[in-house]
């Protein structure tokens, strides 16, 4: 079961890991458009990675050019639309159904005839985890963590672009799915918000050694620096169709889970070997 | 002065509010100046308009048709409600569009078919307002219901609703606000056709009544006072159902900043 156990010379700690039980597996995933295809045999496998000593969730970035099929794998993945042929699975097997994963959409869509609180609420109920009366304690202690306490009672409009990524961040992870997809996190936000995202972001791959995010994107060098595995979706010459062309195991480069990886030279050499390859 | 005749420009409610005045009283003195013969002057409208005011008779009328369009209005809101909020199960989908079309139904065609299936006036005139209005809720709703955007319907999916949880958060709790909007925006039909189906059943008094009596005897004085009571009630509904939306849901005035 256990992989690789990985050891560099200056940061033993940091970099031992390995690779464990599958959490979810696309397997010859093809979708096609009336006559179009959009996605062609797309397999991609992502497994638990444990680290001692360390509570360490998943992140994963999928990497494409812009209209490449990039949202219809999204869908496909969370359960929201059903390929043409293939099967997407998830522990033990089990086909991924809608509701299976935590889902952000690209503009962070809210019940905008709801406030915050009450989205939330909503969202925790439907939570087989969370007992009724754990339930108000639960917002209140997700709201101080992501910064949304005095916002609670607003409804959607009210808040910043930010703020309603945050709100339905916490709205997904009420609703107690171990997975997270968001759909381009990083779009449209200043460096400033580009920095907190990615400090949420890792915030939650720590909560828990199985929640596993799945960030579709095309901004390369954010997702790499936050993912410890990027898969890179493209068309290949003269076929039909966009597939992962490539899966960059960022553990293996020594990228994955450090603070400064884009000083690194490797990193700067990956995120230029995934550009080539776009 | 520029900007009152610039695309888009923005002016602020003093401004607007003058314009119209403005506007009014112009249009008023060109009536005033160019009218004469048979059509009253403003100020003779006015005069009748101020006469009919106190008169037990013209609340009563007034009462009557209020009451019998607030019947319809809520008989009809159930209707739309129960047709339109089934129209995305496939079994009444069909039945929802049929009901859009009977907008092309002209009530006098009807008026016979509705008098047997009837038992009094009363009922008639109710009957042939519900059947002149639900056409007209039911178009608008459906309209707004395909409009919603397939995000909603994705997040309740995620959200692990199952079809039936989605239909009351997206369509009933969502978009309650839009039924009181069609009812606003529709009030105006069921006003207008107040007066026609008054007109069937005139025992029972009504604005509609009160109208073709003073129609019959050519008194347009009265009759165009009469009209503008109409619109000032008219107005009047426009504006509390109006209140009533952003007090009872109040992100729709938000969605309006």
């Amino acid at each position: 079961m256990v992989v690789p156990l990985h050891k560099t010379s200056n940061t033993i700690a940091m970099m031992e890991y390995r690779k464990e039980e599958i959490l979810l597996k696309a397997e010859k995933i093809n979708l096609f458009f009336g006559e179009k295809q959009v996605l062609r045999d797309i397999d991609l496998c992502i497994k638990n990675i444990v680290r001692p000593g360390v509570t360490q969730g998943q992140v994963v970035s999928l990497l494409g050019r812009s209209g490449i099929g990039k949202t219809q794998l999204f869908r496909i993945l969370s359960g929201l639309q059903k390929p043409t042929s293939g099967t997407v699975t998830g522990i033990d097997n089990k086909p991924i159904m809608q509701g299976d994963m935590g889902v952000v959409f690209q503009n962070y869509y809210l019940f905008e005839w709801r406030t915050i609180r009450q989205s939330l609420e909503l969202a925790a109920k439907k939570n087989p985890q969370l007992k009724p009366t754990d339930i108000k304690d639960q917002i209140d202690q997700q709201a101080q963590l992501f910064n949304l306490t005095e916002h609670l009672n607003k409804y959607p409009q009210q808040l910043s672009g930010g703020q309603r990524q945050r709100a339905s961040i916490i709205q997904q992870l009420l609703n107690g799915s171990n997975f997270l997809l968001l759909d381009e996190p990083f779009s449209g936000l200043d460096v400033i918000m580009l920095e907190k995202v990615v400090e949420l972001l890792l915030k939650v791959s720590l909560s828990d050694e199985l929640k596993t995010l799945i960030l579709v994107s095309h901004d390369i060098e954010t997702s790499v620096a936050l993912a410890d595995t990027t898969f890179i979706l493209a068309q290949e010459d003269g076929k039909p169709g966009a597939t992962i062309i490539k899966e960059v195991d960022l553990c293996e480069r020594e990228l994955a889970w450090e603070k400064d990886v884009k000083n690194k030279k490797e990193f700067a050499n990956t995120v230029q070997e995934i550009k080539a390859l776009l | 002065m520029k900007q009152l005749f610039a695309p888009f420009a923005n002016m602020s409610r003093k401004v607007i509010y003058l314009l119209v005045i403005g506007q009014l009283l112009v249009a008023l003195m060109l009536w005033h100046n160019l009218s004469h013969g048979l059509i009253p002057k403003p100020i003779k409208i006015a005069e009748n308009f101020f006469a009919l005011l106190p008169t037990k008779v013209f609340w009563d009328n007034i009462l009557v048709s209020l009451v019998l369009t607030l019947k319809a209005m809520a008989i009809s809101i159930l209707v739309t409600l129960f047709f339109a909020y089934l129209s995305v199960v496939p079994f009444f989908s069909g039945l929802a569009k049929f009901l859009v079309k009977c907008r092309y139904l002209t009530l006098t065609g009807l008026i016979f078919v509705f008098t047997l299936l009837t038992q009094d006036g009363s009922q008639l005139k109710l009957s042939l307002l519900v059947f002149g209005i639900v056409p007209f809720f039911v178009t608008s709703f459906l309209s707004v219901i395909t409009s919603i955007k397939n995000q909603e319907y994705d997040l309740c999916k995620t959200l692990r609703y199952n079809r039936w949880q989605t239909l009351y958060e997206v369509i009933i709790i969502g978009k309650a606000d839009q039924v009181l909007e069609i009812i606003r925006q529709n009030f105006a039909i069921s006003w207008l056709m107040i007066t026609m189906v008054e007109g069937l059943s005139m025992s029972e008094g009504g604005i509609g009544t009160l109208l073709i009596k003073y129609n019959k005897y050519n008194d347009l004085g009265n009759v165009l006072a009469i009209q503008l009571s109409i619109f000032l009630l008219g107005l009047f509904f426009d504006f509390l159902l109006g209140f009533l939306k952003k007090w009872l849901f109040p992100y729709t005035k938000l969605q309006t900043q």
